[in-house]
């Protein structure tokens, strides 16, 4: 997995490749941790992520959360696989998918 | 085009080879497999007479070359040989590595064995290189270019043993390219090779070497979704199945998905199979049974892909008390699992080593 941050005074848009499993949800969940505070606006660019599982589902859970506190979170680019399993797990009701 | 009667290969401690009785066509592009040991380099070996056999003939085109009177030189430049290592000479550059033996044995001019050098280059992709030193290639582009200079030869047959095997992974697509360039344009070749997937894309024929001899010669269809004979059957179905065994929370899981990638290149599983096999097990094992087993456990998880029907099944094994991931609790690891399958099934027996068995049909 790699992930490349751009921020723009208070949105933030982080770019996630390659894989969100069990061994790499840890380091985005460190990598958000340490960048969300004083953020209004996320923007989770999924375009080149080729695979998530539910460590990964987690992570976006808890982001989700912190941002409703302080502003909003939009999850974009993701592909087909990437929307079943957001369909199946009932996360297309909680995340805002542009 | 070449004939090899009963060919028997003895070393002191050993006999690859006791009883080698094949044919080999113009045009054929032959994949040696088989379990290491089992006498593929043996053979290759004996063909050009690089380690002469120890009984037995071997005839090309009408010519007896196991004969002693016969010109050995001259059947070398018959028969090309590729091998693991490159060879090629670290002081010459590309150009001269491949002009130095039409030069000196094919008595060509220096500018003829420079053009047709040059050609060459051209077909394995690398003229550009041709005043470089090896030393200034990468493992992919010296094979490609050890490739080259055995053309230089104008073989009529070009013997390949494991020509990809010393090569990083991302080296290997642009030799296979080359070698299966070499396939199209009718150059007769025999590739020994430990790559199924490749095996089947290139050749004509199979030779499943076992038992001091081509033990079964077939199709790749034939020998790789049919095999007839005991211990084919065995090798094909060790190398569709794929197992692991862990034994620790801490198991490199890196690792564990780089070899199921791996298992799904080599038997053309599809992409999305392979994404909804990596599902179950990461949802299944790691998620919800591995968190839940007693410290010392045992987990096998078995992977076979049937290219038939093109269907992936795969087995969770484990001991401990009756557990069955389903019921877990663990929502969201459940649905994605149940997502990627057909059918997942749980059963449980007290008397094996592994108590619980997980059987599941991947969609
Ligand atoms: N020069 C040699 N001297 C003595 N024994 C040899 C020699 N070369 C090969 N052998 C033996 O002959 C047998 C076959 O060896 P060979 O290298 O042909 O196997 P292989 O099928 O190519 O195996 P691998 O898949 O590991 O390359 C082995 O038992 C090996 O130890
Ligand atoms: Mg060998």
């Amino acid at each position: 997995m790699n992930i490349e941050k751009t921020q723009n005074a208070a949105e933030l848009e982080i770019k996630v490749r390659g894989r969100l499993d069990t061994a790499t949800a840890p380091q985005l969940e460190a990598e958000l941790k340490e960048s969300l505070s004083g953020i209004e606006k996320l923007i989770l660019d999924f375009a080149e992520l080729d695979y998530l599982s539910s460590a990964g589902l987690r992570v976006l859970l808890s982001a989700q959360k912190t941002m409703n506190k302080q502003g909003e979170m939009v999850v974009r680019g993701i592909n087909e696989t990437i929307a079943e399993i957001f369909e199946v797990t009932g996360f297309c009701d909680i995340l805002t998918i542009e | 085009m070449i004939k090899i009667e009963h060919l028997r290969k003895e070393y002191p401690n050993a006999t690859p080879l006791k009883d080698v009785c094949v044919e080999i066509n113009k045009d054929d592009v032959i994949t040696i497999i088989g379990p290491s040991g089992t006498g593929k380099s043996t053979l290759i070996r004996c063909l050009n007479q690089l380690d002469p056999p120890t009984s037995g003939k071997v005839w090309v085109d009408g010519e007896c070359i196991t004969d002693k009177n016969c010109d050995i030189s001259k059947i070398r430049r018959k028969m090309g040989m590729v091998f693991q290592s490159f060879n090629l000479f670290n002081h010459m550059t590309i150009i001269e590595n491949i002009m130095a033996a039409p030069v000196d044995l094919l008595k060509k001019s220096s500018q003829q064995a420079y053009d047709d050098g040059m050609e060459l280059l051209r077909t394995v992709g690398l003229a550009e290189k041709a005043f470089n030193y090896p030393d200034e290639l990468s493992g992919g582009q010296k094979q490609r270019v050890a490739i080259a200079r055995t053309l230089a030869m104008e073989p009529e047959i070009v013997l390949f043993d494991e020509p990809t095997s010393a090569l990083d992974p991302e080296m290997v697509g642009e030799v296979e390219a080359v070698i299966r360039d070499l396939a199209k344009k009718g150059l007769t070749m025999m590739i020994v090779t430990h790559d199924m997937r490749f095996a089947r894309e290139v050749s004509n024929r199979v030779f499943y070497m076992d038992e001091g001899g081509v033990y079964e010669d077939g199709t790749p269809q034939q020998i790789f979704d049919d095999p007839q004979k005991e211990n084919t059957k065995r090798f094909i179905k060790r190398i569709k199945i794929f197992e692991k065994l862990i034994t620790s929370r801490d198991f490199d899981f890196i690792k564990f998905n780089n070899d199921l990638d791996e298992f799904a290149r080599k038997n053309l599983v599809p992409k999305k199979s392979l994404y909804r096999l990596r599902t179950v097990f990461e949802e299944l094992c790691t998620q919800i049974i591995i968190p839940e087993l007693e410290k010392d456990f045992v987990l096998s998880f078995q992977a076979e892909y049937s290219q038939k029907e093109e269907t992936v099944t795969a087995a969770i094994r484990y001991s401990g008390k009756e557990f069955n991931p389903m019921d877990s609790g663990n929502f969201l690891s459940v649905s994605l699992a149940e997502n990627a399958s057909e059918s997942i099934c749980h059963s449980y027996s007290g008397e094996d080593e592994f108590t619980n068995t997980v059987t599941v049909k991947v969609k």
